[in-house]
């Protein structure tokens, strides 16, 4: 596992720095850099007497993800799940998608375990990198279709509550399915949505907008 | 089994050195009593026990896949 804070010495702050880059396999400009002790330049050569800096990575995007692939390929190695940790799209959240074979069992009923498994690397990433990282986790595009099905389906429901004019209540889902629903109506010129319900029952519901 | 509970709570708790786990196995499986330091306690239950829900779930998983089962407890 990679660490978050190294120290590390050399004769000058500059190999010192060019030093902890081969280490951490990342640029300057991903780190940052406190000079514990420099060296004496009068008596280098002559002595132990060595320059120490301490080095932490920022918070960045690219560091952030390496972080999590790292946390979730360790989770996907001790659970004993041969697969591969790939990112998917580069927008402002961090997108993994796990890939392999019959991978049915970590998605679960309603991609219940999938929630799990991506809550519990959301919590040791941020507590890694000591800051809240907005990620997602897929299994090989489950997420992907389920959303875009999901999309399609408020749509064809919208059409059908503009026809008869009365609401329809949908099955209960996460909050992350409900909010599919409520962005793929928030325009629509017929329809408004609400939720109904508490904790794993709640439900959207789509009615007609009286003008 | 108890590594992948050892490798979560160590990473999410204040103090990684006072993580104790002990493994039974017994008629109903296997049992993993997991003990941390008292300032921790909340932090591996989680808001309405989600945190040890959620690791009980990916311990269901590996247990699944070792036709096997598993119990978490947090003493």
């Amino acid at each position: 596992m990679k660490e978050e804070q190294i120290e590390v010495s050399a004769t000058t702050v500059e190999q010192a720095i060019e030093k902890a880059e081969e280490q951490l396999g990342v640029s300057r400009d991903q780190f940052e850099v406190t000079v514990i002790r420099e060296a004496n330049s009068e008596i280098i050569g002559t002595g132990n007497e060595e320059t120490v800096i301490k080095v932490e990575l920022l918070a960045t995007q690219e560091n952030n993800t390496q972080v999590a692939i790292e946390t979730l390929e360790t989770l996907l190695r001790l659970m004993e799940i041969p697969s591969t940790v790939e990112v998917s799209g580069n927008e402002a959240r961090i997108s993994l998608d796990i890939e392999g074979d019959d991978l049915g069992i970590l998605i679960g009923k309603h991609g219940q375990t999938l929630d799990c498994l991506q809550y519990i690397v959301r919590l040791i990433v941020s507590q890694r990198v000591k800051t809240w990282v907005p990620l997602n986790i897929d299994v090989c595009g489950y997420r992907k279709r389920r959303y875009d099905s999901l999309d399609e389906m408020a749509w064809r429901l919208a059409e059908q509550v503009k026809i008869r004019k009365h609401s329809i209540i949908l099955d209960p889902m996460p909050p992350a399915e409900r909010r599919i629903i409520h962005l793929a109506l928030t325009d629509h010129p017929d329809v408004i949505t609400h939720s109904t319900g508490e904790g794993m029952d709640r439900r959207v519901v789509i009615s007609f907008r009286r003008s | 089994m108890k590594e992948l509970v050892e490798y979560i709570v160590k990473s999410i708790v204040s103090e990684p050195d006072k993580v104790s786990l002990t493994e039974e196995s017994g008629d109903e499986g296997l049992l993993i009593k997991l003990e941390v330091a008292a300032e921790d306690k909340g932090r591996v239950i989680g808001r309405q026990g989600r945190v040890a829900e959620a690791m009980r779930t990916l311990l269901r998983v590996k247990a699944a896949r070792n036709d096997t089962r598993v119990r978490l407890e947090i003493v």
